[in-house]
């Protein structure tokens, strides 16, 4: 009974002081933030295909996951932040699909792509040379254009388990689905790539020498 | 079922995927900075806003004591009744409390007695 008292008071004179947690949480939200921004941003831009539109979303799943779930365990973070970002991507689609409807009453129906400027869109060189730069963002526009394509499902399962490295169970909990429907979906994302890529795709990826693993 | 080459093509598109975000120009770096500032400052927003509603509840209770509780006043003295005045300044009472032995003697003797 004294040894718990003691052990409790120890623990409580070691608990850090709420300022101090606050700071290291948001220390914590900055770094997982920072880090994981880029590719959310490619990500979301890939499905709405607008950078500007992409920037807002990214920007309201930053507010609201430190707004809503910074006081979550930090190994919750990406699967969660992930999900906000596609339910904004969703929203985004629903919107535009309203718009469009709008736009066609007025006779002026347009689709997500028509202001969509490929250069404006293509990364800065790193380093490549120019060729080699030129059939990367070549293969890229490819790939984006493709990914953009597939069914909405099938892309969000896609990216974060390819993009995002999100592992089947955050994936699930990043989509609000079930680990079996991520594998389906991806799968199926897999495969449509591969038949529409096979000829533009990275390294012209075949049938040849598949095997099971 | 994954093949190999389904993994082979996945880890190609990462490749290129990764080529693309490294490749984000400066302007857009700055902007995802921003953007994560703001976000960040909406923390501290929020844990000085937790503090808000407790402060609140505080400063209205507060309130609402200096208001319904009054001051200190002059204690009112209460009327007492004659009958308790008359059993406290009647001398029979104060001479029965000096002669406490003789009557617990005669309770005794009752007692004896068998008197109830």
């Amino acid at each position: 009974m004294h040894v718990e008292s003691a052990s409790f008071a120890v623990s409580w004179a070691n608990e850090p002081s709420t300022g101090t947690r606050a700071l290291r949480q948001e220390q914590q939200l900055n770094r997982f933030l920072a880090d994981v921004e880029r590719r959310a941003l490619r990500i979301a831009e890939i499905s709405v295909r607008d950078r500007d539109d992409a920037l807002d979303l990214v920007q309201d799943a930053m507010i609201k996951l430190c707004r809503s779930y910074g006081e979550r365990p930090s190994d919750e973070w990406t699967p969660l932040f992930y999900r906000i970002l596609q339910n904004g991507v969703r929203d985004w689609h629903r919107r535009q699909a309203v718009r469009n409807r709008i736009m066609v009453w007025f006779g002026r129906g347009r689709s997500d792509e028509d202001d969509y400027d490929v250069v404006a869109g293509a990364p800065d060189p790193i380093g490549r040379s120019p060729d080699e730069e030129l059939t990367n963002n070549e293969a890229m526009d490819s790939l984006e254009r493709a990914v953009a394509d597939l069914p909405a499902r099938q892309r969000e399962a896609f990216m974060l388990r390819t993009f995002e490295g999100l592992d089947v169970a955050g994936t699930a909990l990043a989509m609000g689905c079930s680990e079996g429907s991520v594998k389906t979906h991806y799968s199926r994302a897999i495969h449509t790539l591969r038949k529409k890529l096979e000829e533009h795709g990275p390294d012209g990826a075949g049938d040849e020498d598949d095997e099971e693993i | 079922m994954m093949k190999k080459s389904d993994n082979e093509f996945a880890r190609q598109t990462k490749v290129l995927f990764d080529e693309s975000v490294d490749g984000l120009d400066a302007a857009t770096l700055s902007t995802l900075n921003q953007a994560r500032q703001r976000a960040l400052a909406t923390t501290r927003h929020t844990s000085v806003l937790r503090w808000v509603p407790a402060a609140g509840v505080a400063a209205a209770t507060l309130v609402a004591v200096m208001v319904i509780l009054p001051g200190p006043t002059e204690v009112e003295v209460m009327p007492t009744s004659m009958t308790d005045m008359e059993i406290l300044l009647g001398e029979d009472s104060i001479e029965m409390l000096e002669d406490l032995e003789f009557y617990s003697w005669i309770d005794m003797a009752d007692e004896s007695d068998g008197v109830t």
